[in-house]
């Protein structure tokens, strides 16, 4: 298979044959069926085993044909059969084979020694670890992802509090969607959207907020856009604040200024009220109003009556939003006429520009109150839906919540109720979890980068499946001084499971090399509510061993070592799993791993707390044979049903008969959502003379999050190699700056030297720049932002003043 | 470099033979032959300099009528790459 052209002969094969592949998967798009690439583009693949999994990246939840051969990944199709993406992927999910085999994988654990590192055992490795947890179990915190399974998540939320009863457990996905998980609780009282895909096919209008699918969920995108050029009408208009890819595709582009959006949703409102186009009916049998209680900030706020909230919209004219937000009036009108007309189908999409915001839970709440008070909700086609960056930041931080207040199901360590449903799932000793919230992700790594002589009570952290290095922000603050040896934090002791090295291996005390994607059995959960399964399909290189066995084999080894939290209440091991004839198998050995399926054995048991919240997810076996299936699923008739909308009648078969919209998690307890008031508030920081330009920062297409696995695809690497600043023709003219000049960039945080692109695949406005985080050499987060939103502690990516300066060469 | 690209055109134009005619004019675009595609145009970009891709994708963005382009593939094999991966260590230098 993997035979090399030796001649000029072969090289001109090798490259015809991949101009052919290329284009053949380029006209079964066009065609509507799929075609398999081979993933390191060499010859045909034939013989090939064919398998289902979710692709490995965003929280889209494409499923993809993997094609195997010889224990080696060696092709990559789009699934016809998936419902999310019908046999289409974007460019890096053709590419996703290929971050299997970056060449610096990491294969032996590895720890530090001064400056360098040396390899040890596995048995070692875990033997460290449990001493550290052992000596201060309370100053230990993990640090995890919405990459980590289902499974995995569930095993580190176990271990952690239902364990060690040290609720220090908090995931990456507190810097991507924790305001869309408020957002949702604040209105409907449970988290996750009531919307799928399925609207995507159904609008007649689709508003993205501070949202650039077409670069950062493409395959979603492009399903809308299919739809117009076959000829339905559908209006696309992009709120954001600088044009991209999807502006070049919108009739409508509503440029505003950070924080915008606050005023452009109560200049909305405010006008379905005064013109008497909002839904009354619709209000008055489902809706209640709030405000926040400023007097004791909290989630549920302040009830307020119609009158008051009409009161409260009322300086919000289209001319003060137009002040505010930089959107012309007849825009904000335009807008208001297109919610105030309920023969049109209109849809929300946001992710990050709406989430990383320091009003991050007002803006979520105020473009849920838009839909409600409108009456766009719960029929197909009309929904508010936020979308996510990572393939589980759903299934699993969400929904199995692995966040420092949360408990599986949507439960939370602060009530005592709660707290026993699932000391009774775990058979763990009444009291062993603990109520008191543990960190959040900001203060987890400010506490763990604060000596301990002054207050700083983290001693170790444990990162698996993510970044934190690249992709906290304010980095100088919150990660960097690990590396400081005069920053006074010899005692602190950084673990990090990864595949490949990264940003935060650098400052790693200890790094154990993990399996990834089909290299281990997996279940994930994607945006729109789908759970989606996969069987492991080859071994991972060297002694790389999956995350779920590493935090097995540490509650193990601190079992052996007496410690009490990691029996249940019958003096069982948190994790004792028993085969058929009731014998315990050892799962916590390597080699004695797969001898079950973990996997399965972990979510049968996770699938009791689904029931809490209406959240039912189908036995295992159901997964295996879908391609994903949308919670709830209940049985009817022998058979597990999918749900396509939550609270609606027809659909969601928790909505009583003869309700039409039900929200049966309404925190007023009377079925009601809430529709709430937040005041326009200024960004945290904002350009002055000092610091005059706005910084932004983002993704691109080619590269996913911190770009650890894509840039080791040479294709993805080569076609987007290194991060940029976008600039406005006008501010590199008045910098003297022209296409790939080098600058400094510095913010009051933190400094970088980079190249600018004028009139790039971006256009920021005036005034403000954009700088893509993937680039591990071009540390943008040195110079981002620390300031979170009150509620769900999401720091705001999106706006921090910086300064520029020419570097002469 | 080498990629294929699939040119999705507004319905008002999908068939017209205008558009791909502009499409093919693009220097190093080729058009997938002996095929008829309505709305969706699959194209390969077969070029020796690595920006072509970003360039042609704004040229392509450009022709009336053309509502997006998705990347579809892409592969690198004779240019030369100076992007390398980081090593365990601080590599940002800074």
């Amino acid at each position: 298979m993997s035979r090399k052209p030796d001649t000029q002969d072969g090289v001109v094969q090798r490259r015809e044959f991949i101009k052919a592949s290329a284009m053949a998967a380029a006209a079964a798009i066009a065609g509507g069926a799929s075609f398999a690439l081979p993933i390191l583009a060499d010859e045909p693949a034939t013989g090939v085993d064919w398998q289902k999994a979710p692709c490995r990246f965003c929280g889209t939840g494409c499923h993809v044909q993997v094609g195997v051969q010889q224990g080696k990944v060696v092709a990559i199709a789009g699934d016809r059969n998936a419902d999310v993406n019908k046999g289409l992927l974007c460019v890096k999910g053709y590419h996703v084979g290929a971050a299997l085999y970056g060449k610096d994988r990491l294969t032996k654990p590895l720890l530090r020694d001064g400056d360098s590192y040396r390899e040890i055992s596995w048995q070692e490795a875990i033997r460290i670890i449990a001493d550290r947890i052992q000596a201060a179990p309370e100053r230990f915190a993990f640090y995890g992802s919405g990459q980590w399974t289902i499974p995995e998540g569930y095993a580190a939320q176990k271990f952690m509090k239902g364990g060690l009863s040290n609720n220090h457990i908090d995931p990456n996905a507190r810097l991507c969607m924790a305001s869309a998980v408020t957002g949702f609780l604040a209105t409907y009282g449970v988290d996750e959207p009531a919307g799928c895909y399925d609207d995507l096919d159904a609008c007649d209008v689709l508003i993205m907020w501070g949202n650039n699918p077409a670069e950062m969920h493409p395959v979603l995108f492009s399903r809308v856009i299919d739809r117009r050029s076959r000829g339905e009408k559908v209006t696309l208009i992009d709120i954001g604040t600088r044009r991209t890819r999807t502006t070049e595709a919108c009739q409508h582009y509503l440029e505003m200024k950070g924080h915008g959006d606050l005023a452009i949703a109560n200049g909305i409102a405010h006008l379905l009220i005064k013109n008497g186009t909002y839904d009354q009916k619709f209000v008055d049998s489902f809706c209640s109003f709030k405000a926040p209680d400023d007097a004791n900030p909290n989630l549920h706020g302040k009830v307020i009556s119609f009158a008051e909230y009409k009161t409260l919209l009322e300086t919000y004219t289209p001319e003060h939003v137009e002040q505010l937000s930089g959107v012309p009036a007849s825009q904000i009108r335009m807008l208001a006429d297109l919610f105030g007309n309920r023969k049109l189908r209109i849809t929300s999409l946001w992710c990050m520009g709406m989430n990383q915001h320091t009003r991050g839970t007002a803006i979520n709440t105020m473009v849920h109150g838009i839909h409600l008070l409108s009456g766009h909700f719960g029929t197909p086609g009309n929904a508010p839906t936020s979308l996510t960056g990572q393939p589980s930041a759903c299934g699993t931080v969400r929904e199995v919540g692995t966040l420092s207040h949360a408990l599986p199901g949507g439960l939370v360590v602060t009530d005592a109720e709660n707290r026993t449903k699932a000391e009774e799932i775990w058979q763990v000793p009444p009291g062993r979890i603990n109520s008191v919230p543990g960190h959040h992700t900001v203060k987890m790594w400010e506490s763990f980068c604060t000596p301990t002589s002054e207050g700083g009570d983290i001693g170790t952290i444990w990162v698996q499946v993510t970044n934190p290095g690249q992709t906290l922000p304010n980095l100088n603050k919150l990660f960097n001084p690990k590396g400081d040896s005069k920053a006074g934090l010899e005692d602190k002791f950084l673990i990090v499971s990864d595949v490949y090295p990264t940003a935060t291996t650098r400052l790693a005390d200890l790094i154990l090399p993990s399996a990834m994607w089909v290299e281990k059995n997996g279940m994930v959960g994607n945006s729109e509510r789908r759970t989606q399964q996969w069987f492991k399909m080859v071994n991972p290189p060297g002694e790389a061993r999956d995350d779920c066995w590493q935090t097995i084999a540490v509650a193990h080894e601190l079992l052996t070592r007496g410690v009490e939290g990691m029996k249940d209440r019958n003096g069982q091991f948190l994790f004792e799993v028993k085969d058929a004839d009731g014998g315990v198998v050892p799962i916590w050995e390597w080699e004695h791993y797969y001898d079950t399926n973990v996997d399965k054995h972990l979510f049968e048991e996770y699938r009791k707390f689904t029931r809490f919240k209406h959240k039912d997810l189908a036995p295992y076996g159901e997964y295996v044979k879908a391609r994903g299936l949308r919670w709830p699923v209940v049985e009817h008739n022998g058979e597990w049903k999918e749900t396509q909308f939550r609270f609606s009648e027809g659909s969601d078969p928790y909505v009583a008969a003869g309700k039409e919209i039900q929200f049966y998690h309404s925190s007023t307890h009377d079925d009601r959502a809430q529709i709430w008031f937040h005041p326009w508030i200024a960004p945290a920081e904002v350009p002055d003379a000092e610091f005059p330009l706005m910084l932004c920062t983002g993704r691109v297409l080619e590269h996913w999050h911190s770009g650890s696995m894509t840039r080791r695809i040479p294709e993805l690497s080569r076609a987007m190699p290194r991060a940029y600043a976008e600039l406005h023709p006008d501010d590199a003219s008045s910098y003297g700056l022209k296409n790939g000049d080098r600058i400094r960039m510095e913010s009051r945080r933190g400094s970088l030297e980079i190249s600018v692109w004028i009139d790039g695949r971006g256009k920021p406005p005036k005034g403000t720049v954009f700088v893509p985080f993937f680039d591990e050499t071009l540390l943008i987060n040195d110079l981002t932002l620390d300031a979170v939103d009150p509620f769900s502690k999401q720091p705001d990516y999106k706006k921090a003043a910086v300064r520029i300066s020419k570097v002469h060469a | 470099m080498i990629a294929s690209l699939v040119v999705t055109l507004d319905c008002a134009v999908a068939g017209s033979s205008g558009v791909a005619k502009q499409i093919a004019q693009i220097p190093g675009v080729q058009l997938c032959e002996g095929e008829s595609f309505s709305h969706r145009i699959p194209i390969l970009i077969d070029s020796t300099d690595p920006d072509s891709l970003e360039e042609t994708t704004r040229r392509l963005q450009s022709i009336v009528g053309v509502a997006f382009v998705d990347v579809v593939f892409v592969h690198f094999e004779d240019e030369p790459c100076d992007n390398v991966v980081a090593p365990i260590g601080k590599t940002t230098g800074q």
